[in-house]
């Protein structure tokens, strides 16, 4: 059930009544209709995944227990190798078994039956690395002392498997989500205006921005051969776009759903395409996903040498390149995120003795200029994020630099698009201090002119909405 | 819970609950009475969709021929010059798996149907097939009555406007506000008008028609070209079992179009083909794809589809075929 279907848009207010009207005598039923919902918004993808869901929850949820329990050190790190075992394994099962057996077979030059260990016919199941990453940090933040682990199962059941954002995130940490499942929650009538504006915003970036993106992207990325150096420049700036549309789209429908329980979401996207160098980029682009690699990857690999350059570089690398391997089971993707690992570590080198030389703190470039360098990077790293293959991005990289002249790129280009483009850079660039654009609209503008607005929305959405697409991040 | 009212027997909403779900009916009933009146307002626009779901309808019982395909096919076969009663079920971007839904929906409908022409055009076995959920599959329920979802359907999968608003909107500006377009179908649905396209806007001048660009896909997807040819077999062998004899059929292409071909996309197909003729006794070839003979200029819309007076010749060798077959 995609957010911006007509059955979502079913499922959710009879959700809502049935959360909001059933369940306000205690908070036990308001989790169980959570839970029921999530499990049925789940099981729609594909009900044999709900195996999956609940048996990692039960080995997170035991395994948690069972750290706490014992008091010995050692069998506390059995219980918490176990659980990242489990969550690692089921991951590694589904979504990189296949291409490192390929690429085992490809190393040694073996043909298909030649290797003891042939590939699987696995679908991968929706959502599988959010939610995977999300019980594992619960079991991490356990075994640190960080939280004390929840005895309720119902609550921790909700925690992994809460509709809102399960398939795509925002990776909540358990510090943050788990205790709201505790806490009584009140109807607030402004946090679920809030919440539907919220939705409004994301529907607009998603089906106007992201899908219409997607139309020429797609066409052109389906034979770039065909296609000249300007056309595909234009594309692959079209994909930050769509990219960006998706997936902030789909973040804020999460963040927007989530208020209308009565839950608050962290924030997944900051303008990134305001970002002034890599670093400050992946600060403001799938927040969550960053924290938590920095939390359990890059802070225990440098432990307490932040000052270790040669660690602190080996960190940010293999950081960036477990982040592009997160992204899915293919060299472009590794690619991607090495290559961002780089660019980060190229901008904190000092160019001198004194440790704040590095281009990141002194860019020799106007500051106003560096949002233009960055997304350049970004832009050209993110070919190979959208390249089938290796060879798709080779053939594109070198299209874009022979020159070729693009004889069809009038035909791609559409000036109502690159308007509503515009629109959404303007709106979010001018109120960047708020979470979204229409957010506490109802402070300074009255309410026939805000309804105005939101009808605007609404016809923009239906009018311009692009064939539907999958968001893409679901295949993560 | 202050203020919460005991109306209901399950269900209890506080005022302020009560206050907000007003606030909500107020603001998204306008929304649905805006729906409502552009599905009404699309459907009455009279696209060809809803002329081959009447057509089907009142003529079920006689249709002996039904053409499927891309939309080559539906510039090419006009069912008025057909010597046997026919249907053109063909439309722009349908691919083999919306065919294949199409026939094996409407067969039993069709107690007279013997022929099926199919059209295996340049690159249809190497472009993939459309998702489950692709828009046309609400048109196919709402005028064809065939379920394409794969999939249990309901009411929202009949609600045409929703199905692609992008294109209806386009569709509704255009018949409503403009009144700008130059189509006239005939009984059948076919736009006996269809001759405004590249080849017209150049004066069918040969010159200029060769420097004209025009999109080819040159991409070759040999895992592609597996799947659907397994699944070209499934449909010819279902064809086999219901006693259905199949016009495998390549539309005249103008000869720059020709030239940009994939060589190997051409090789492959043709040797699918060549497979097909040998394997299948209810399979006959209609191969004009390279016909230049026959198809001048002005028989073009653009470099890959015919105008109606092309389409008229192309159904004449169609109804010469079909006679050979007797």
């Amino acid at each position: 059930m995609l957010f911006s279907s007509f059955s979502f848009g079913l499922f959710l207010p009879i959700t809502l009544l049935l959360y909001w009207a059933v369940g306000f005598k205690r908070i036990k039923i308001q989790n169980a209709i959570l839970l029921l919902a999530s499990y049925f918004f789940y099981g729609l993808w594909d009900w044999r995944f709900l195996f999956l869901i609940v048996a990692s929850s039960l080995v997170d949820y035991f395994a948690a227990l069972a750290i706490k329990g014992t008091g010995e050190k050692g069998r506390q790190k059995l219980f918490l190798y176990s659980s990242i075992i489990w969550n690692l394994g089921v991951l590694f099962l589904f979504k990189y078994y296949n291409f490192f057996i390929d690429e085992f077979a490809l190393l040694f030059n073996m043909q298909q039956g030649e290797y003891a260990f042939s590939t699987l016919n696995l679908i991968l199941p929706v959502g599988l690395s959010f939610y995977t990453f999300q019980t594992m940090s619960y079991t991490i933040d356990v075994y640190k002392n960080r939280i004390a682990p929840t005895r309720n199962l119902l609550n921790f059941l909700c925690f992994v498997s809460f509709f809102p954002q399960l398939v795509a995130g925002p990776i909540e940490k358990a510090s943050d989500l788990l205790p709201q499942f505790n806490k009584k929650r009140a109807f607030n009538t402004e946090e679920v205006k809030e919440g539907l504006r919220q939705i409004l915003w994301g529907l607009f970036k998603k089906m106007v921005i992201a899908d219409n993106a997607a139309l020429i992207v797609n066409t052109v990325y389906a034979s770039p051969e065909d296609y000249g150096s300007l056309t595909l420049l234009y594309a692959s700036v079209l994909f930050f776009f769509q990219i960006y549309g998706d997936f902030s789209g789909y973040s804020d429908i999460a963040i927007g759903t989530a208020k209308l329980f009565g839950f608050k979401l962290s924030k997944n996207f900051n303008i990134p395409y305001l970002a002034k160098s890599v670093t400050d980029f992946w600060q403001r682009w799938h927040i969550t996903l960053t924290r938590w690699f920095n939390d359990y990857v890059y802070f225990p690999i440098i432990q307490k040498n932040l000052r270790n350059r040669i660690r602190r570089n080996v960190a940010i690398f293999l950081t960036m390149g477990l982040i592009g391997l997160w992204h899915g089971a293919d060299w472009t993707f590794v690619i991607f995120g090495v290559f961002q690992g780089v660019l980060i570590i190229l901008e904190r080198t000092p160019l001198t003795k004194n440790r704040k030389s590095s281009l990141f703190h002194q860019s020799p470039i106007p500051r106003f200029l560096l949002p233009i360098f960055t997304f350049v990077f970004i832009t050209a790293s993110s070919i190979l994020f959208r390249s089938q293959n290796i060879e798709e991005a080779e053939i594109v990289l070198k299209r874009i630099f022979s020159f070729i002249p693009s004889e069809n790129f009038g035909a791609m280009v559409n000036k109502k698009f690159l308007i509503f483009v515009f629109i959404m850079m303007a709106s979010e660039i001018i109120t960047r201090l708020k979470d979204f654009p229409l957010a506490q609209i109802d402070g300074y503008i009255n309410k026939p002119t805000r309804w105005i607005i939101y009808y605007i929305f609404i016809f923009l959405i239906f009018r311009y909405a692009g064939p539907k697409e999958d968001f893409i991040y679901f295949q993560f | 819970m202050p203020g919460r009212k005991k109306t209901l027997s399950i269900f209890s909403f506080s005022e302020t609950q009560l206050r907000f779900l007003k606030y909500c009916l107020g603001f998204f009933i306008p929304v649905v009475i805006a729906y409502f009146i552009l599905e009404l307002l699309v459907l009455n626009i009279p696209i060809n969709y809803k002329v081959f779901g009447n057509y089907l309808n009142t003529h079920a019982k006689e249709i002996e021929v039904m053409g499927l395909g891309s939309s080559q096919m539906k510039c090419g076969f006009n069912p008025a010059f057909s010597e046997k009663i026919a249907i053109n079920l063909s439309s722009t971007s349908q691919h083999h798996n919306e065919d294949f839904h199409i026939l094996k929906g409407t067969k039993d409908r069709l107690p007279k149907l013997k022929y099926v022409l199919l059209e295996v055009s340049y690159n249809h076995l190497e472009l993939p097939h459309h998702s489950a959920d692709y828009w046309k599959n609400t048109i196919y329920l709402k005028y064809y009555g065939v379920n394409a979802f794969e999939r249990p359907t309901w009411f929202k999968d009949r609600l045409v406007y929703l199905s692609n608003t992008r294109f209806y909107s386009y569709k509704l500006m255009e018949y409503y506000v403009y009144k700008s377009s130059s189509q006239k179908l005939n009984e059948y649905g076919f736009d006996t008008n269809n001759y405004n396209g590249d080849f017209k806007k150049l004066n069918y001048n040969e010159s200029k028609i060769a420097t004209n660009k025009f999109k080819i896909i040159t991409r070759e997807d040999p895992t592609i070209f597996k799947e659907n040819t397994a699944f070209l077999f499934e449909m010819l062998e279902y064809a086999k079992a219901e006693n259905l004899k199949v016009v495998v059929c390549t539309l005249p292409l103008y000869k720059t179009y020709l030239k940009e071909r994939n060589p190997n996309i051409v090789r492959r197909r043709d040797s699918v083909l060549t497979v097909i003729k040998n394997k299948y006794d209810n399979v006959i070839l209609l191969n004009k794809e390279t016909d230049t003979i026959n198809f001048t200029v002005y028989d073009f819309l653009n470099e890959n589809h015919l105008n109606p007076d092309g389409a008229k010749k192309f159904t004449a060798l169609v109804n010469r075929r079909l006679d050979s077959l007797n």
